[in-house]
């Protein structure tokens, strides 16, 4: 695939390399994980393969004595590379585990927003966590235009500057990140405008709950936060005149994120069942030569394939721009179902081997249904797509 | 003129608006206000009706309250409670009419199956494993019916009936075919004839028996089971000599190997069964030798719908669980399900699964078990059933995979439908195949 004509920033050369970390990244760190029998790998071993991903530098984090600061995934290099670098790490680590890729993913877009806020930030956590949902919907167009409006849901999360300080109330649900973060970025109602905050997650009057168990992506922690009279510094605010820009950009990498880690799980579930099919015997002859896996296998290749060409396609001009969020939103929804459309496709290719966890196709299809489902679906992204279709023509 | 708008609205709402008609006009309006259940219960014969309506009780009853455990921790619940009230409810023997069975008389003799697919989707609607787990002893017990063999069904299939419905005997039956090196062929014609089968029966005519030697895998209830119908060539023979055989737990050389891990239909097992030199009575055979393939081909015909059923019940819960969720939910001022969008998913939802019950119920309007209805209800309504759990799951967000809510479990459950009895490509060959000579030619 000729992706130089997406990245004008980046020479073939580049791409290939960051391929070649995530590939090293994901043989040398992640298949051990799926030694033994568990479904989702051996989870105890995350922390110190994590470890491994801050030290590759394909982690990105808002502490700039770290590698993956500038060129991590969604590091500060975004700016001046693109999303293609992101796109092609994560898509690859998630051929072989998704659940990491998401906590990466997720780490990349915390990270983000940190480092391309204004202000100066009072400190540099090595991990962070994005709280920006209420409810189980990201915000709506009308919300992210006027967080103070039902439009249709205004944010409950609210910071009052009193004095020196900011105190935060609300709760913050489907907050993705690492195990035990060090930071959250917080997106709170302040006065009528977006804020954003740098909070240490080991304030006093934060309260962290697990969503509890989850289909899938179970390599990357999910919990609701809940902020109780949270105080905060005035220097802990990170934009300048309203974080509606950062709210917007923070939507547009995780949905472009997302989208990348279908592809990858995609791409992982049409190798694996290309190479089932040609090992696999029945009836004395190999099953990919039956019309009906030929078929299953080469559907699914050509709903990848799309799915990956319409992410790589994703220009990365103005990370701001209501444009700009609309092709994530519509990337998100259409790669979603075309990637979940080839994984289910995969599976039916192994049979009942598909549906039990020694294959580790039940896996995929867990986790690209998470990522269906998680952040904005199809259904509340369309009513965002239509919205922000009127708002441009204005 | 002077109404608000509300009260324009009301008054053209359908069962006003009738008021203005004249008497036979308005006995002519259906304006009864009747959940979408209650009206589809109310089409079915009186004896069918009391089943559904039964199995609609058992289920909230007795499995709603342990589906989340049984499919969180598979082998730490006991699944004899469940299976011993099924039992005592008659749900185990409907295979059979009074006095020796429990379904009821005419239904019966109109459709084999109508009975057990209705009380399917019941079960299937709260647990999809947990009705696997009862379901599946219907399917290990068909082949005695279908064999036609007095022999077996009064010497088998009768006493384990009546211990079943009189004692509440925690008991169930597997049904066993697919091997490890063949699944989908053991499932349509030219695959079994080219099937690579080990499972084998050899005949010692001195101990007037026969010895079973291979495995099977996957066998629901493979487990728990205390009788297994399987399955075997006879030695130095093919496929056309496949032979079911009767095969009771406890018999020397029978032993139950690995219990797959699966990603639903968790609380029934699928096994791997063993047979090492297991020697197997001549009375242990159903129906005549040889007969096996024919038998097992119409099992399929017989169970394909209710798998369909199954299918629907997974889809059913899953729209059920996700209907409370936007009942219950805010978006803003307010509930989701007053917002038109959702709305429309909802009835779409809903539309589909009203399809697919509507074609299993079709396919089911038989004595005899039909190839190509059987097939065709199958895969249409496991596919309807997976697409209905995926916007379920959408509809609800983030929500939408926390097992808590129940709607991913169904959704987990459903994907398993559109693979066993026969992988829904192989489901829609067999209707290519049963139709070759009349439309397909």
């Amino acid at each position: 695939m000729e992706k130089e004509s997406y990245t004008p920033g980046l020479c073939a050369e580049d791409l290939a390399h960051y391929r070649d970390l995530a590939v090293q990244y994901a043989r040398k760190s992640l298949l051990p994980i799926f030694d033994g029998e568990f479904s989702d790998g051996n989870l105890s071993l995350l922390p110190e393969k994590l470890k491994a991903a801050f030290e590759a530098g394909i982690a990105a984090t808002p502490d700039p004595s770290l590698p993956g600061h500038e060129y991590g995934i969604w590091g500060k290099a975004v700016d001046a590379q693109g999303f293609v670098p992101s796109i092609v790490l994560l898509s690859t680590i998630a051929q072989t585990c998704g659940g990491v890729a998401m906590c990466l993913h997720a780490q990349g877009v915390a990270s983000n927003v940190l480092a391309s806020a204004s202000g100066r930030l009072p400190f540099a956590p090595r991990t962070v966590g994005l709280a920006l949902q209420e409810g189980f919907c990201p915000p709506f167009w009308g919300t992210i235009h006027s967080p103070d409006i039902d439009a249709p849901a205004r944010i409950t999360t609210v910071a009052e500057k009193r004095h020196d300080q900011y105190i935060i109330n609300g709760t913050k649900s489907f907050v993705y990140s690492m195990n035990d973060v060090d930071a959250y970025v917080v997106f709170a109602l302040s006065g009528d405008e977006w804020g954003c905050f740098l909070v240490n997650s080991r304030a006093q009057g934060i309260e962290k709950k697990d969503v509890g168990v989850r289909t899938g992506l179970r390599a990357c922690l999910v919990e609701h936060v809940t902020f109780n009279n949270v105080e905060v510094p005035l220097e802990a605010r990170i934009d300048e005149n309203g974080a509606r820009d950062l709210v917007i950009r923070a939507l547009i990498l995780n949905w472009v994120g997302m989208s990348a880690i279908a592809v990858g799980i995609a791409h992982g579930a049409v190798a694996a069942a290309r190479k089932y099919a040609s090992e696999r015997y029945q009836g004395g002859k190999q099953i990919e030569e039956l019309p009906a896996i030929k078929m299953l296998i080469a559907g699914a290749e050509a709903f990848a394939a799309t799915a990956e060409k319409m992410a790589l396609s994703l220009s990365d001009d103005d990370l701001y721009s209501l444009k700009k969020l609309k092709e994530s939103a519509a990337a998100k929804s259409t790669v979603m179902d075309l990637c979940a459309r080839a994984v289910t496709d995969c599976l039916q290719s192994f049979g009942g081997y598909g549906y039990m966890e020694d294959y580790g196709m039940e896996k995929r299809l867990r986790d690209v249904s998470v990522l269906k489902s998680a952040s904005g679906s199809t259904t509340y992204l369309k009513q965002l797509i239509f919205d922000l279709e009127k708002e441009a023509a204005k | 003129m002077n109404q608000s708008l509300e009260e324009r609205i009301e008054q053209l709402k359908p069962k006003n608006a009738a008021k203005k008609m004249n008497l036979f006009g308005r006995m002519l309006v259906d304006n009864r206000e009747m959940s979408l259940w209650e009206h589809d219960t109310k089409t079915l014969s009186w004896g069918v009706r009391r089943w559904r309506r039964k199995a609609l009780k058992f289920a909230r009853e007795h499995i709603r309250p342990l589906a989340p455990k049984a499919d969180l921790d598979p082998h730490g619940y006991d699944p004899r409670p469940l299976l011993s009230a099924a039992a005592r409810n008659g749900f185990q023997t409907l295979l059979l009419v009074p006095p020796l069975g429990t379904a009821s008389i005419l239904p019966f003799f109109r459709s084999t199956v109508l009975q057990v697919a209705v009380v399917g989707e019941e079960f299937a609607t709260e647990c999809g494993g947990l009705a696997l787990l009862l379901l599946a002893h219907n399917l290990g017990m068909a082949p005695l019916l279908l064999s036609g063999s007095l022999r077996t069904i009064i010497g088998q299939m009768i006493p384990f009936y009546l211990k079943s419905y009189i004692l509440g005997r925690p008991d169930c039956m597997a049904f066993a075919i697919t091997e490890p090196g063949a699944g989908s062929d053991v499932e349509e014609t030219e695959g079994g004839a080219q099937a690579k089968l080990v499972t084998t029966a050899k005949y010692v005519p001195e101990k007037k028996g026969y010895i079973l030697n291979g495995r099977k895998c996957f066998i629901s209830d493979g487990g728990i089971a205390s009788q297994v119908t399987v399955y075997a060539k006879l030695e130095n023979e093919g496929i056309e000599s496949w032979t079911c055989f009767l095969v009771k737990k406890g018999t020397p050389g029978f032993e139950v190997g690995r219990l797959e891990r699966k990603m639903g239909q968790r609380a029934a097992d699928a096994a791997e069964l063993i047979f090492d030199n297991v020697f197997v009575p001549e009375k242990n055979i159903v129906g005549r030798l040889r007969s096996g393939w024919a038998n097992n081909r119409n099992v399929l015909n017989y169970s394909r719908p209710v798998v369909g059923a199954m299918a629907l019940g997974h889809g059913r819960g899953a729209f059920e669980r996700c209907l409370e969720f936007c009942r219950k939910t805010y978006l803003g001022p307010r509930r989701l399900i007053e917002y038109q969008d959702v709305q429309l998913e909802l009835a779409d939802m809903a539309i589909s699964l009203w399809a697919a019950r509507s074609m299993i119920w079709h396919s089911c309007k038989q004595f005899r078990g039909y190839q190509s209805g059987s097939a065709a209800a199958k895969v249409f309504a496991s596919d309807t059933a997976y697409k209905v759990c995926n916007q379920a799951m959408e509809l609800m967000g983030d929500h939408g995979y926390l097992h808590a809510n129940g709607v991913e479990r169904a959704w987990r459950d459903s994907r398993l439908t559109q693979i066993y009895e026969g992988t829904n490509q192989i489901n829609r060959l067999a209707l290519i195949e049963h139709h070759l000579s009349t439309d397909f030619s």
